[in-house]
């Protein structure tokens, strides 16, 4: 049985559902990375130049973990998945990087995914996925049209049950419910509503963020995410903030940024990697609509392999009291 | 309406001959000084690049000096430099300045748009005079880089040490100051006769090094802190495949046609790298790549932060062509006693390398 090793960092939050499912449905076996660990950001670091995004080196760390345990890592380079709208340089090249940068990995499997080529194009890079498993064109497309159900049903039950990418996923491989741990609409008008804004994979990645949620949820915070907004919803202040979006994982950060200063929460943290591209324009344009906005209180947390927990738990607190003031404040002024 | 616009390397002669051609109101802004970058410094975001510190700063400058209309490059599929306009504007326009920002596309609509953008501009002035202001910036620059290319022949083997600069310096005024085709020729070729008579020696084999890396750090002098001047002092001849005539003529006209010239170079890097990553990534890989037996070295000069030359730097020291590589991350901290000692040190290698390959020999 061919090994195929899927990295738990990056992209591994929007789509590992739907690379499993397609893998699996053509007798390959997935291993999966497990969670970050200090040592795989040391090996990650240790392989790249030092202004290489956090992300990144995880990401590398992860590779260096499944080098020796698979036959192919799956690292896709996906340049758009919506017309005219591209991706990050870091995304684009990763394939490429990774093979000169970890020489000793297995193969690896570079899909190129454009949708601003011709369909056929896509139909074709599919298949030649599959060719290195089958040579069955039939059961490659039932692969593909499987796996496509399967991102589906993924998106369908996060939203519906308000999970995090990260139990969603626990949720459908292990067949087993956890208790959702972000309800959204049944708590006290008292308690304080912190939104969170940031890529998947800097928000539910619990190394690099020093477990930021769990912290919050431990101070009584309900935390809110971007996942649990519409899609329409992320689109349409995307739209309103920036114009056309320019990114591809952009409305993560600008679209539910500005849906959650339109909306009934206390506060928003921004969670961006230092060095971060596009975030470094986008978490910018969301601080100036909070500064014109003046109603919320907002927060971008930089995260980077220096980023000491105490330091960011001393912000979160400063924080946290703002945000509990200037509420009280506004009840006072209502009474 | 009165046009501004930032600056890239020598643009601003070309673009004031486009303008005077038009009889359109526009200013320049100062050439990039220490205030222009505390300005951009102070209003960009911080993560940002120095080409958008830069270019805010100059676009703060030009508003300051009344402009109305500021021109900056944008479009799509091509790094953050496509998306700069529009954050620029939000922050030109919180800064309490009304200017508008055009944006010309550079990767969308090549010629077509950037036609139509100055039919607007101009107010609506015929083709014809378009078409020939036109071809009169574009002759200026063609000969400004023209002579740049003999300047940086000529620098390193100069009889009077300082000649050159003062060479090319008069010349660009001079090109400025131009008033028609015949001029420009005349100036040009008056010029490229005083560079080669300023030659000490035509047997001189001087080390060459190519510099390669992101556009507007390679282009603008003020950002990679005169490299160039800096690498004629210590006796080194630069080249680079970067000059903004070449690309103008390339990207607007030839690309279109489908000639590419950077085909040869993306086929050098194909082996390490398969794919347009945006920005100059692809090209600097394969001008290493290319070049590994034509230069004694490399500099690599990349804007801090930058997406594209991060990959392309992580993938350079792994092709099997060895050629030294020296990477400059250029941003507001840059310094020049720093960024001397590591040239110094470079080009000692340089030396050192080429010495024993003549010994082998």
């Amino acid at each position: 049985m061919i090994r195929v090793g899927i990295p738990r960092a990056l992209l591994y939050y929007q789509y590992y559902p739907m690379w499993k499912t397609f893998f699996e449905a053509l007798d390959a076996e997935v291993i999966v990375s497990p969670a970050t660990t200090q040592t795989m950001l040391a090996g990650g670091s240790s392989r790249v130049v030092a202004d290489t995004c956090l992300p990144v080196k995880v990401f590398l760390g992860h590779v260096l973990n499944l080098a020796k345990e698979c036959d192919y890592i799956f690292i896709p380079s996906i340049r758009s998945v919506k017309k005219r709208v591209y991706n990050c340089s870091k995304f684009l090249g990763l394939p490429d990087m990774t093979r000169a940068v970890i020489p000793e990995a297995p193969p690896i499997l570079d899909t190129e995914i454009d949708i601003n080529k011709p369909s056929r194009t896509l139909y074709q890079t599919i298949y030649q996925l599959g060719r290195h498993f089958t040579w069955n064109p039939m059961k490659i497309k039932q692969a593909a049209t499987a796996a496509w159900q399967a991102h589906k049903d993924y998106y369908q039950l996060m939203a519906q049950q308000t999970l995090t990418p990260p139990q969603a996923i626990a949720a459908l491989t292990d067949k087993t419910m956890p208790a959702p741990q972000l309800p959204a609409n049944a708590s006290p008008a008292a308690q304080t509503r912190v939104a969170l804004i940031g890529h998947p994979y800097m928000l539910y990645d619990e190394h690099i963020n020093h477990r930021l949620i769990t912290k919050l949820q431990h101070y009584g915070i309900q935390v809110f995410i971007p996942e649990m907004v519409t899609t329409p919803d992320l689109e349409m202040y995307t739209d309103r903030l920036v114009g056309n979006a320019y990114w591809t994982y952009e409305h993560e950060v600008v679209g539910a940024g500005g849906y959650y200063l339109d909306s009934k929460v206390d506060g928003v943290i921004g969670a961006m990697a230092f060095g971060c591209g596009p975030d470094s324009l986008m978490m910018d344009v969301v601080r100036r609509q909070a500064n014109r906005q003046r109603e919320h209180a907002f927060m971008c947390l930089t995260l980077e392999e220096h980023t000491a927990e105490a330091g960011l738990v001393t912000r979160l607190e400063a924080f946290l009291d703002m945000v509990t003031r200037k509420k009280r404040r506004r009840q006072e002024l209502c009474v | 309406m009165r046009i501004g616009l930032p600056h890239i390397g020598n643009l601003n002669i070309a673009m004031k001959a486009l303008f005077d051609g038009l009889g359109v109101d526009y200013v320049i802004p100062p050439h990039n000084n220490r205030r222009t970058l505390s300005l951009g410094v102070k209003y960009a975001p911080e993560g940002l690049c120095i080409p958008f510190k830069l270019t805010l700063g100059n676009i703060i400058e030009a508003a300051e000096m009344g402009a109305d209309t500021i021109l900056m490059a944008a479009g799509y599929g091509i790094c953050r430099l496509g998306y700069y306009a529009k954050i620029q504007e939000q922050i030109l326009h919180d800064l309490g300045y009304n200017a508008e920002m055009v944006q010309l596309g550079v990767s969308e609509k090549k010629l077509y748009g950037f036609l139509q953008m100055v039919k607007r501009l101009s107010n609506n002035a015929s083709w014809f005079k378009i078409i020939s202001a036109f071809r009169f910036g574009m002759a200026k620059l063609n000969a400004l880089d023209d002579i740049e290319r003999l300047v940086q022949k000529t620098r390193p083997v100069e009889h009077q040490p300082g000649t050159t600069n003062q060479l090319y310096a008069k010349a660009i005024q001079d090109i400025d100051q131009a008033c028609d085709n015949a001029s420009i020729k005349r100036v040009k070729q008056e010029y490229i006769e005083k560079l080669l008579s300023a030659n000490k020696n035509g047997n001189a084999r001087p080390l060459i090094v190519g510099i390669t890396g992101e556009f507007y750090v390679v282009l603008e002098p003020f950002s990679n802190l005169d490299i160039e001047v800096e690498l004629g002092k210590l006796g080194v001849e630069v080249r680079r495949s970067t000059f903004i005539s070449e690309w103008t003529k390339f990207s607007w006209f030839l690309n279109p046609l489908g000639v590419n010239e950077k085909d040869r170079i993306h086929q050098a890097a194909m082996p390490y790298l398969k794919r347009d990553i945006g920005g100059d990534g692809w090209e600097s890989v394969g001008e290493k790549v290319l070049h590994a037996k034509e230069y004694d070295g490399i500099v690599h000069l990349a804007p801090f932060t930058c997406m594209p030359e991060i990959i392309a730097q992580n993938i350079m020291p792994t092709t099997r062509e060895t050629i030294p590589v020296l990477t400059i991350l250029c941003d507001e901290q840059l310094a020049k006693p720093g960024m001397l000692t590591r040239l110094e040190a470079f080009v000692d290698l340089l030396e050192r390398r080429r010495r024993t390959a003549n010994k082998a020999q």
